[in-house]
Order: C-alpha cells, then structure tokens, then sequence
C-alpha cells in the first residue's frame, strides 16, 4: 500500500448567474464578462488584470456556470463578481453557491436537499 | 495588513491517495467507507458499458428507504425506548436538516451510539453540558437511516416521512478516459494518468464538462488528462438522497465483481460524497464548513482488484486517516 498527500492549488467555483433581461445568452459572453469584472476591479491595465479563468459548463435554463481560477485568483474572481450589477446595460447579479478545489465536489450539493 | 492578508488566502485543503488490492488482509476499504458515515451522493462510472447488470441494477434501487421526521424533540433520542429499539441493534444514523454546521446547531447519530451535538456559544451554555470546543470555530428536523421498518410507527406522532434515494441513470458515448496504470498513483510521464487527474477528470464528467478543449480556446482549455482513449460508450449512475454506507460497501463489492467475467473496461470508479452539513467525516473526525464543506472520496476499481482510494477534506477537517 503507498499513498501520498497533496494540498491542490486549483479551486473550482461554482457560479450561477442571475439575470433579470435576456441574461447571458452563452459561455463566451460570460467569459468576456468576467474578464471586464476582474479588469473593472483590479484597476489595472488589461495586460496586469489577466488571469487564466476556464467556463467549464454553461447551462442556459438555470443560469448557471462553474468556472476554474488558479488559487490565487479566487478572491478577485469571487469579489468582482459579486460586486457586478448591470451587463450591457441591464441589471444583474451573480451569486456564488459553491466552491471547491475538487470539481467532484461541484456536481452535487447536499444543501440544494429539499424534503419538505 | 495581516488580516488583509488572512482574508486573500484560500482556505487549505487536503487529497489523500492510496492504492492497495483487496485481496490484502490489511486493505482499509472496509473500515473507510463503514466509517463515513453521512453520505448524500454516491455515483459510479463504467467504461465500456451500455446496460447495468441485473445485480448491479437491484441494489442501486435499493439504497433506501429514509425517514424525514419534523419537529423532533432532541430529548427523543436519549430515552430508553427509542436507544433500545433502534440504537442498540447498531446501523442506525441521523442528521439534522437544513442546518448548516457553519451557522446553526446540529445534531448527528453515529451508529456507534454516539450523539454528536455541535452547538453555538449561546446554545451551549444553555445546555449545561461539558464539551471541548469546535476545532475550527431544539426542536430539530431530522433525517434519519435505520434498518428498521418500526421507524415509522415509532415516530408517528410526529409526522415521519418515507423517503427514497433518487436515482439517474445516463450513458455517455465517445468518452474520453484517462489512461491508468494500477501500480503508478503518480502517473508516468506519456504512459499513465495521475490519481488527482482522474480525480478532475471524473468531476468534469459528472458536471458535463467539455474535455477536448484546445489550449488557445476562448471559453475553457480543460481537457481530458493525457494520455486517453476514447470509449464507445460509459455508463454512469448517480443516486442521492440519504445513504448508509452498508448499502455504499454492497456497491463497491458488486463493483469488484465486475470483473469477475472478463470486460473491456480496465477500471471503474465509485464516488461518495459526505454531507457538507455532517459533524463528523470519517469516525468522529470534526468536519466544518468554511468556504466549503466537501468531505468525499473516490474508488478507482482495476480489473486485477488493485484499487486507488483517494479521500478530500476542506480547510475546516481533520486529516482523513
């Protein structure tokens, strides 16, 4: 028997987006917008505010995304996306139900239980 | 500054992997899923698989029942009656619903016999009795698992509901997979996928990720770890709901002998993920919740009965042993 530890440096956000209008019509427009948060809110030029950040899936009916930012982005990614409030002009507003560095983790959510 | 600092930080979290065979008299797996014993979803992938076997099938329908009793006094629990009829003859676990272990009191049931009770400040003091403090920092409504079918007149009074575990069924066709070699957790460089890789891989699959990006795409450049194959078809199942790890150690023996006939498949996985509300996650280990509460862990099952065991824990845990 042989295991080893590892403390992973890659968590996954799991980021449904809420949007009163037409909402976010596919992954690419979310992708650009969260790009415009973190360059919004970093104050930087673009060149500085650049993270690697991966759209892993998008769903259109519950508005709903799980993105990857290295560990050292998630703060930026995570504030700069809750303090958004208008897209192109319309009102919305994103909220974060998960977060985890295992994606196994994203795909089921035991506070999303309903009994009664 | 420190705080400012504190506050940027990302909450550690720890991926434990070992590999063993079960055939070894020492093999921990029993011992490790008996031990986890809160457990909301469990889901299994089978390359190389279109149709589940009759065995399989029956005992995936058969991971329920669980009861839902509202508004129970916690004073329930500790009477003569209710440890004797339930208790006492093991296997019997509950849970409070709807509290989150971050914010509000809750109680869980070990079968062991154990009430964990993890309580703010205030509640507490109320209470008058001697504990230690979180490692980490009523009339409840509870679920509870019990092999016993009196669960439902005992509680009666109170409004008990049977529950059953739901169950998706799905298969993917053209499926990248990971190539692995049972005896190198680490992978080998062109030859074989690591173990935090599969890991990955497997939650993009479960969450319908894309896996064949290019590294210049605009939208994800997640892709299945290489070196892969592509499968004609996989079979993936996923049940959730309020699940025993009797019921969980069923599964993964019928996925053992799997491979009793010969298969295409090289390996398949079962997964299990704790609750991210539990007390507990292994044994009496305190689980916590700080920016998440995972507390899962994965079987990679090889078609010579070696298997890799990987166990996650978030910031908030104890080291799974």
């Amino acid at each position: 028997t042989s295991r080893f530890r590892r403390a992973k440096q890659e968590p996954n956000v799991n980021i449904p987006g809420v949007s009163r209008a037409q909402g976010v019509a596919s992954a690419g427009e979310l992708r650009a917008l969260a790009e415009s948060c973190k360059e919004r809110d970093s104050g930087r030029r673009q060149v500085d505010a650049a993270l690697p950040l991966d759209i892993l899936t998008y769903e259109e009916k519950t508005l709903s995304a799980i993105l990857r930012i290295c560990s050292s982005g998630l703060v930026k990614l995570w504030s700069s996306l809750t303090l958004l409030g208008s897209y192109k002009g319309k009102k919305c507003a994103f909220r974060v139900i998960q977060v985890s560095p295992f994606l196994l983790a994203l795909s089921g959510n035991s506070r999303e239980l309903v009994l009664d | 500054m420190a705080t400012l600092r504190r506050l940027r930080e990302v909450p550690r979290h720890l991926l434990v992997c070992e590999k063993s065979n079960f055939g070894h008299d020492k093999s921990r797996h029993r011992h490790l899923v008996e031990t986890h014993y809160h457990n909301y979803r469990v889901s299994f992938l089978i390359p190389e698989c279109g149709i589940l076997s009759k065995e399989l099938k029956n005992l995936v329908m058969e991971t329920g029942p669980y009861y839902f009793v509202k508004n129970l006094p916690l004073h329930e629990l500790i009477t003569h009656e209710f440890i004797n009829t339930f208790v006492k003859k093991g296997s019997c676990y509950a849970l409070t619903y709807h509290t989150n272990i971050d914010e509000d009191n809750t109680v869980a049931l070990l079968p062991n016999g154990k009430l964990i009770l993890s309580l703010d400040k205030d509640t507490y003091e109320e209470t008058g009795l001697q504990g230690r403090p979180s490692q980490y920092s009523g009339r409840k409504i509870m679920k509870f698992s019990a092999e016993e079918s009196r669960m439902m007149s005992y509680f009666s009074s109170y409004g008990i509901q049977e529950r059953q575990p739901r169950v998706a069924l799905s298969t993917a066709s053209e499926l990248q997979c990971p190539v692995l070699r049972s005896g190198e957790l680490g992978g080998a460089p062109g030859a074989a996928c690591s173990a935090p890789e599969l890991l990955d891989w497997l939650g993009a699959v479960f969450s319908n990720a894309q896996l064949n990006n290019e590294p210049n795409n605009f939208v994800s450049t997640y892709c299945c770890p290489q070196p892969s194959t592509v499968v004609a078809k996989a079979y993936l199942c996923t049940i959730t709901g309020f699940i025993v790890p009797e019921k969980i150690r069923l599964l993964l023996e019928q996925l053992c002998r799997y491979f009793d006939e010969p298969k295409l498949a090289p390996w398949v996985t079962l997964s299990v993920q704790g609750f991210a509300d539990s007390p507990v996650s292994w044994r009496e280990n305190e689980h916590g919740f700080r920016k998440g509460g995972e507390h899962l862990y994965n079987f990679v099952i090889f078609n010579n009965q070696d298997y890799w065991l990987q166990m996650a824990v978030g910031a908030n845990d104890d080291c799974p042993p």
